[in-house]
């Protein structure tokens, strides 16, 4: 087969890049999962435990559990140093990982299973087993959890999970069956499939102790249903925003919007991606825990908050952002480094993914050890009155000699440059430049990130600055050191397979 | 005859922008103030084809008229592809039916209505068979299919076919799509652009001036892809353009990093500046009016050695130019 180890596999976002549309992404994306597969299941498997995207992640898991792991014509599946259950391991690792930051991507990743995101559907006791001990081996309080805010898409997991037929008799009292399926890993979960299926789960299940959030739900819904407005008001700040918005909406309440996003549950992601929302409802500006909030979403509200002059929170956005890049995990790419930013038009991306690639750039530079300048080309700086905040926005071209020209005359001995690899100048300039300093002894060296990601970037969109410098494609700045291990994946397999699997002890645990 | 720069003399503060060049092609970027009172692009839509050579486009804006661009065509699915026989005025607030459009999908039966379209500008050969104010004004559906058939000859991986005349089967081609998609990537409007002379190895081959910065931003990719980079690989594969790239200027090997950035620099100045000489040498030969809308008068201008364009002023003022050359 055509070796296609490129990093792009783990990166795919279901979206438009800036010059791809998304279809020519996934052909090429899927195209390389095939591959890899292809030519070794156990490293495939492996790789799927680098940092990686959630629906890439997800795609590699339809991958694994669609194929039987059984051992085909004398290849062997489990290498040395791997126990016989490792695939499934790293499944529920990758989807445990996933499920800690962005839960509603690890459900969307099972899903898949069930037909979801242009999946065929898979129906094995293998998928059964991954998608009801996800759901079920929890306690209580974060089924409870899970079963009020992904009410519809647990329902049609269970559903595709045991089938209509068992489904039907687990719901009408076949406790064998419940047992078998889902009481092995939560005994007291029966109120939950009720729930789910919308059955009014029965008061001497123990609902209230064991599942309080359900009882929420119900009683809520009851008192919609009867136009209790004063008793719903008062479940407000039990339910989640959107369940509250929905029975609102489903029942015609007369109440104000504003009631609902002020008071309502919202996670640290959702207040700080529902801020502008919120104060548009009319509602009193929530608290929102800026500390809690991830690097990128806390330069996209920054940016966002620049872009429409909205002063408030500005400064503990920038502290937070401050506090994050102090104590993150930093790549360390040698000494007195030197980062040249592109600012250009393209760098804006797609209307899919507004600001992605400058903002992924901005984050990487937050990611790099011993960054001593920055040189920024291209782009329009903007100021907000009445505050020191001044901020780039992507815009014109981008003369990458120029960067890279005053980069060498900082002294930097590692350059970094952050761009699509589009001069917009007259083509050649950097490699002119670049070749005209390595010749005449200057030391440094230049590596190019690509942040305008595409799953073929490496052929196809990242265009190569010099010869020697080899673009390295990265759509997310928590990606850097998965790009550097498939760099070496490329040279020598079965020694990266080797880092992977010590990678795999290190996390999951070894024999 | 006046010179090209003297009919360029409309622009207040016209300036040049930082000079891009990919491969045979160079942008000279032209950057000015906005030109009279033009509906944004926004408010422009092609609605629809009502039979066979006819285009309807609508300006929603209530307070100006609208500018269609020189040649833009529409390509979509389940209906022939239509190009413009050269630029358009709409009114405010009003739809206008050009019935002197072209198909330019040969055997693709379908009216347009309100399906999503791509657009593009018609690459710059074709532009040129209909600077004929004959061939402009006909109302004949199929006049430009002969000369698609002939533009479509020369690509090695256009389909064959002896009556073929679609200018889709080079547009969806997935290499030239992608040759196209990596092409334009390659150029960016700056700040303040309103237009762009473009070169082929260094030679004017259009002039392209836009009623503002935000009409440059919503067209410039159609004109650089679809017009200009059409005709780029049609002219490179049919071996009627040379290799070649714009020569750097050498650097001595004890230049300081210092004097790097003014060797550079210098370098991108010189371009800039014989931009003037260039333009004074292309003489107008002909200007004739070929539409009258309220305020707004479209001329179609002839250059020496077969070039021309639309010119279209707004209360005698120009607002808008696009040459090929």
């Amino acid at each position: 087969m055509e070796k296609k180890l490129d990093s792009g596999m783990l990166q795919y976002v279901p979206k438009g890049a800036y010059y791809e549309e998304k279809d020519e992404q996934f052909t090429a994306v899927t195209k390389m999962w095939d591959g890899l597969f292809e030519y070794d299941r156990a490293l495939f498997a492996l790789t799927s435990i680098l940092n990686g995207t959630g629906f890439s992640k997800g795609a590699m898991t339809h991958k694994l559990l669609s194929n039987p792991d059984v051992p085909q014509s004398g290849k062997e599946l489990v290498p040395d140093g791997l126990d016989s259950e490792f695939e499934r391991k790293v499944i529920s690792y990758n989807l445990q990982r996933l499920a800690e930051k962005q839960m509603a991507r690890a459900i969307r990743n099972l899903l898949m299973l069930a037909g979801g995101e242009l999946h065929s559907r898979v129906n094995n006791s293998r998928t059964r087993k991954v998608i009801l001990s996800f759901l079920f081996d929890r306690p209580c309080k974060e089924i409870d959890a899970l079963a009020i805010n992904f009410k519809t898409k647990l329902a049609k997991l269970v559903r595709h999970s045991l089938g209509k037929q068992d489904l039907y008799k687990v719901l009408n009292g076949d406790t064998a069956l419940f047992r078998k399926h889902i009481g092995c890993y939560n005994a007291l979960a029966m109120p939950v499939i009720h729930h789910l299926f919308n059955q009014v789960p029965k008061a001497a299940n123990g609902i209230r102790g064991h599942f309080p959030k359900i009882d929420d739900y119900w009683c809520a819904k009851h008192a919609a249903a009867h136009g209790n407005i004063e008793e719903f008001i008062k479940l407000i700040p039990k339910l989640p925003w959107r369940v509250a918005m929905g029975f609102r909406n489903s029942y015609k309440l007369p109440i104000e919007k504003s009631a609902i996003m002020g008071e309502a549950k919202m996670s640290d992601k959702e207040e700080l991606t529902t801020e502008a929302a919120v104060k548009r409802s009319g509602a009193k500006a929530r608290k929102v825990n800026y500390n809690a909030q991830d690097l990128y979403d806390l330069w996209k509200a920054l940016y966002y908050k620049m872009a429409n002059d909205e002063t408030d929170n500005i400064d503990k956005i920038a502290e937070a952002m401050e506090a994050k890049i102090k104590t993150m995990q930093k790549l360390d790419l040698g000494d007195n480094c030197a980062v040249v930013l592109d600012a250009s038009h393209s760098m804006f991306g797609s209307d899919e993914r507004p600001m992605h690639p400058f903002l992924t750039g901005l984050c990487i530079i937050g990611a790099i050890e011993n960054v001593q300048d920055v040189f920024i080309v291209g782009g329009r700086w903007k100021s907000m009155d009445g505050t020191d905040k001044k901020v780039v926005f992507p815009a014109n071209a981008s003369p990458l000699w120029k960067g890279l020209v005053d980069a060498v005359i900082s002294g930097a001995e590692n350059i970094l440059v952050i761009s699509d690899g589009y001069e917009n100048s007259v083509k050649g300039m950097f490699e002119h430049v670049y070749k005209h300093f390595k010749d005449t002894g200057y030391d440094f060296n230049v590596m190019h990130i690509n942040p305008v990601f595409s799953a073929d970037s490496k052929s196809g969109t990242a265009r190569t600055l010099a010869e020697d410098v080899t673009p390295m494609p990265v759509g997310n700045y928590k990606y850097l050191e998965t790009e550097f291990i498939f760099n070496q994946m490329l040279e020598n397999t079965e020694a990266v397979k080797q880092i992977l699997i010590q990678k795999y002890q290190k996390l999951i645990g070894g024999n | 005859m006046a010179s090209l720069l003297e009919t360029l003399k409309f622009v207040k503060n016209l300036g040049v922008g930082e000079v891009q060049s990919d491969e045979e092609m160079t942008v000279i970027p032209l950057v000015g103030d906005s030109l009279g009172h033009i509906a944004a692009p926004d408010y422009l839509n092609f609605t629809r084809t009502t039979t066979y050579g006819s285009m309807e486009y609508e300006n929603k804006d209530r307070e100006n008229p609208a500018i269609i661009p020189a040649n833009m065509m529409v390509r979509g699915k389940l209906a022939q592809d239509h190009a413009m026989s050269g630029s358009g005025v709409v009114l405010t607030a009003s739809k206008r039916l050009f019935e002197n459009a072209c198909c330019i999908e040969s055997s693709q039966g379908g009216y347009f209505s309100g399906q999503k379209v791509d657009e593009d500008v018609l690459p710059v050969g074709l532009r040129k068979s209909l600077l004929d104010p004959r061939l402009r004004s006909k109302k004949e559906y199929d006049k430009l299919w002969g000369r698609i058939r002939t533009w479509l000859s020369g690509l090695r991986r256009v389909r064959a076919g002896g009556d073929r005349a679609h200018l889709r089967d080079f547009f969806d081609e997935p290499d030239y799509k992608e040759a196209l998609e990596t092409f334009a990537a390659a150029f960016e409007p700056v700040e303040n652009q309103i237009g762009a002379l473009i070169m082929f190895n260094g030679i004017p081959v259009g002039l392209e001036i836009m009623p503002s910065a935000a009409h440059w931003a919503a067209y410039w990719k159609w004109l650089i892809r679809g017009c200009y980079g059409s005709q780029l690989i049609k002219l490179k594969e049919s071996g009627e353009l040379p290799r070649s790239t714009m020569i750097l200027p050498e650097i001595p090997t004890n230049a300081t990093s210092d004097e790097v950035k003014a060797i550079m620099t210098q370098f991108i100045d010189n371009i800039k500046m014989s931009i003037a000489p260039m333009l004074d040498a292309i003489q107008v030969a002909s200007q004739n009016q070929v539409d009258a809308r309220d305020n707004m008068i479209t001329e179609l201008i002839r250059t020496d050695g077969g070039g021309g364009g639309d010119i279209i002023t707004q209360d005698s003022k120009p607002v808008y130019l696009s040459l090929v050359l």
